[in-house]
């Protein structure tokens, strides 16, 4: 056979490798017109993307990120769906005797992808505040043990246990990095009207697309629709994907407040401090020079309480927390107002260790009081056909171990490595398939650290009873069983033994 | 460790000496009807045909039959990829320039492998082959999901087999990939098959397969276990006395000046942690091979 014979044999049966048998003629044409000007199109291109994301939080912003910077992956076609306007964002700045109330512990893992993916850099670092030591004991028997839910060892002394971090500051970095990084479409200010399915053409079937509408009326097509829109996920309903969980009838009160030191430890060693009331957990947590932010888990009403006292009784209130018994707390909880004089005559009956607790709270930035409930949620799962999850998307956690933020990283960081594997294995990025090693790596991880933290918070909210003295057994036992810790948390992480 | 060596059903056989009429090649869209032509031809063992034309609908479930087969495929590219990086000679010349590679995978049933490697970045296209008309509508109809194998005419199925297949006659015409993989052991003259399908391959391009080795474990995993007691591969989609070692495969390329040195590597499947490479296991079970032509 002639040496063109081969290209003209496969010229000849590209045409026909595509369509269906009936209408080779007709589908000819409209192959071409599919992949023509829209305009003489009856219907449009469809808009397509390799990733669609819908969300532009911190688990949304980091994955779009790792994606672009990864030069495997930074050829795929992204699209960022974001309800709020993204450019006040980016261009967020307070003085530096100002901080949002809305803060994160930045494990050192997940500081340290942040730093992969360039990010990093992009945070106003004078803001970020690194804390090497970590304070817990029981409001009830007074025990105490030290938490490491950072590492998988027990930190040495003197090494960063996690970095307090305002959200805000968080995503203008990763907003100023990918602005750097670019090519990525942003629709922000954009509402999502609906999602559905794409259609099946003669030449083309995208019936297992996710479509995503937005208001005006623009549709996009993604090979993988990432749900990082938080705890009431759009996308999560989208693919049918069932969260199960509970709410825990608490409210999380959070404020900045103006210490009367910069710690115990200076500038150099920080510590962060938490307390087990029978209501639920209070932590004070590091910020750079005086100041530190506020985590009060409580119940709904002493939370409408504590937002309605005068700044000097709040004070008094949140040292109270840290300082005075549970059934003292309980009775200042139930004055209208009056916590300060309380709170000194008190003290004077209160034996204090001073060193072991936060300093004194002198003042609280205004406007930064506020709360929202607790609830603890799972979805069953994280992935499904073109459809993944991360973040508060997959799972809401009670806020006391600070792991909310770190596991939508870890969710990021891992999904971010599948698509890179898939890609550079020719896979389909949107097939379940493709997605099935970020389930893996991540569900069991998450679940560990969601049922622990659960335990732990209905083991603690209990005042009195015998669950006291073996719950502080408890305490001490978890504390030292350090190294089967290491190990489970390795398990669940999938870095089990390798066989080979 | 028996199960380690489960095997899947195989992308469609080519026979070797299949002599289809020449039309299947001519122009036309008639890929869709022309069963009837394949089987009446004297060469093609209709049952085969027919069995693995049984398949077609479950091809593409990665949670049904195929999914051993598809968790494989990622292995393949990593095997081309190292058989690729072993040698400073390259098919493709000038590095600065990134050249893109031409792949022709014969027996390519469903797709699997055609569709991913024509997702990659540095491939220029994939030429697809397989006798099954029923297997092809199949692969087509999947390719159909994926907008980008639509658009950039990467991706090209062909019914036939690599002796409908036009001798190329130039390098421009060549592979640097031609890939058969668990296609050999389906092969009733696997010498002068290897032989036509080595002259696809491009000077410095590479022959790669997968294969089993015929030894008591892989009858007693792939026919005995597999299709007989547990009934996960269907029955009768392997035959044992067809299995080729890795030895006689080696055998046949000794002493041909224009191939290289062998690369070959088995390869093990574990439930719940995939497929492994595990060195000696060519010996016993699955393996991929992969040969350089030199000259």
């Amino acid at each position: 056979m002639l040496p063109q014979s081969m290209d003209r044999l496969i010229r000849s049966r590209i045409a026909a490798a595509y369509v269906c048998r009936s209408c080779t003629r007709r589908s000819q044409r409209r192959l071409l017109r599919d992949y023509s000007s829209a305009s003489a199109a009856p219907r449009p291109v469809p808009d397509t993307y390799d990733v669609v994301c819908v969300g532009g939080g911190p688990a949304g912003l980091s994955l779009l990120t790792a994606l672009r910077a990864n030069p495997v992956t930074s050829h795929l076609r992204i699209a960022l769906v974001e309800a709020q306007d993204m450019s006040k964002t980016r261009s967020w700045k307070l003085p530096p005797n100002k901080f949002s109330n809305r803060c994160s512990s930045l494990t050192p893992s997940s500081a340290l992808f942040l730093d992969k993916i360039g990010a990093w850099d992009h945070l106003e670092r004078s803001r970020v505040q690194g804390y090497q030591e970590m304070q817990v004991w029981d409001g009830v028997s007074g025990a105490r043990i030290e938490f490491d839910w950072a590492a998988d060892s027990s930190p040495a002394a003197g090494t960063t246990i996690a970095y307090m971090t305002e959200n805000l500051n968080l995503t203008s970095g990763l907003l100023k990095r990918l602005a750097e990084l670019g090519q990525v479409s942003v629709f922000d200010d954009a509402k999502v009207e609906r999602i559905s399915y794409g259609e099946k053409t003669e030449a083309l079937d995208l019936g297992q697309w996710p479509v995503v509408h937005l208001t005006g009326g623009r549709q996009l097509y993604a090979r993988l629709l990432v749900g990082a829109d938080g705890a009431n996920s759009p996308v999560r309903s989208f693919a049918g994907i069932e969260a199960q969980g509970w709410d825990y009838g608490r409210h999380g009160l959070v404020a900045t407040l103006e210490m009367e030191g910069e710690g115990w430890g200076g500038d150099q060693a920080k510590i962060a401090y938490q307390r087990f009331l029978p209501t639920g957990p209070v932590a004070m947590l590091p910020l750079p020079g005086n100041y530190s932010t506020l985590v009060w888990s409580t119940t709904p009403e002493n939370a409408a309480l504590l937002k309605s006292l005068s700044a000097k009784d709040f004070l008094a209130t949140v040292n109270a927390a840290f300082r005075l018994s549970p059934t003292d707390l309980e009775f200042m909880h139930t004055q209208g107002s009056g916590q300060s004089d309380e709170y000194a005559w008190r003290m004077e009956h209160t034996p204090v260790d001073h060193e072991a607790i936060p300093q004194t709270a002198i003042g609280v930035q205004e406007g930064t009081i506020a709360s929202f409930p607790l609830k603890m949620r799972h979805a069953d799962t994280y992935i499904g056909e073109r459809v993944a999850l991360v973040g508060d998307a997959a799972h809401t956690i009670h806020p006391l171990a600070g792991q909310g933020l770190n596991q939508g990283q870890g969710d990021v960081q891992s999904l971010s490595k599948t698509i890179e594997y898939a890609v550079s294995h020719g896979q389909d990025i949107g097939a379940r398939m493709s997605l099935e090693p970020y389930l893996s790596e991540r569900y069991a991880a998450n679940h560990l650290l969601l049922g622990v933290c659960d335990k732990i918070h209905k083991l603690y909210s209990v005042g009195s009873g015998p669950l006291v003295p073996l719950r502080s057994l408890g305490l001490n036992a978890v504390n030292a069983m350090g190294p089967l810790k290491t190990f489970i948390m390795n398990q669940a992480a999938g870095n089990g033994i390798k066989v080979f | 460790m028996a199960l380690g060596l489960l095997r899947q059903h195989t992308p469609t056989l080519l026979r070797h000496g299949l002599r289809a009429s020449r039309t299947a090649s001519a122009a036309g869209p008639a890929i869709l009807t022309a069963p009837a032509r394949w089987t009446s031809s004297s060469s093609v063992n209709a049952d085969e045909i027919s069995h693995f034309n049984a398949l077609a609908s479950t091809w593409w479930d990665a949670h049904g039959s195929s999914r051993i087969l598809h968790l494989m495929n990622p292995l393949r590219h990593d095997f081309i990829r190292s058989c690729r990086s072993s040698s400073p000679v390259s098919s493709t010349s000038a590095p600065s320039s990134a050249p893109k590679l031409r792949y022709l995978d014969i027996g390519c049933g469903g797709g699997i492998f055609a569709e991913s490697a024509a997702r990659l970045l540095d491939t220029s296209t994939v030429t697809a082959v397989d006798p099954s008309p029923l297997i092809l509508a199949v692969a087509k109809q999947h390719a159909q999901k994926d907008p980008t194998l639509m658009s950039r005419q990467k991706l090209t199925y062909l019914n036939a087999s690599i002796e409908t297949l036009p001798t190329p006659t130039s390098p421009a015409e060549q592979f640097d990939i031609v890939s058969l993989f668990e296609v050999i052991e389906h092969v009733d003259q696997p010498a002068a098959f290897l032989d036509r399908c080595g002259a696809f391959v491009k000077p410095g391009g590479w022959l790669v397969m997968s294969t089993i080795a015929r030894t008591w474990t892989s009858w007693l995993t792939t026919n005995l276990v597999a299709e007989d007691l547990l009934s996960v591969v269907p029955k009768g989609t392997h035959d044992w006395h067809k299995y080729i070692n890795e030895d006689e495969l080696r055998g046949h390329f000794r002493g041909k000046s224009e191939w290289g040195a062998p690369r070959v590597v088995g390869v093990v499947y574990v439930p719940g942690l995939g497929w492994k490479e595990v060195g000696g296991s060519e010996k016993i079970g699955n393996y991929f091979f992969g040969i350089q032509r030199i000259a």
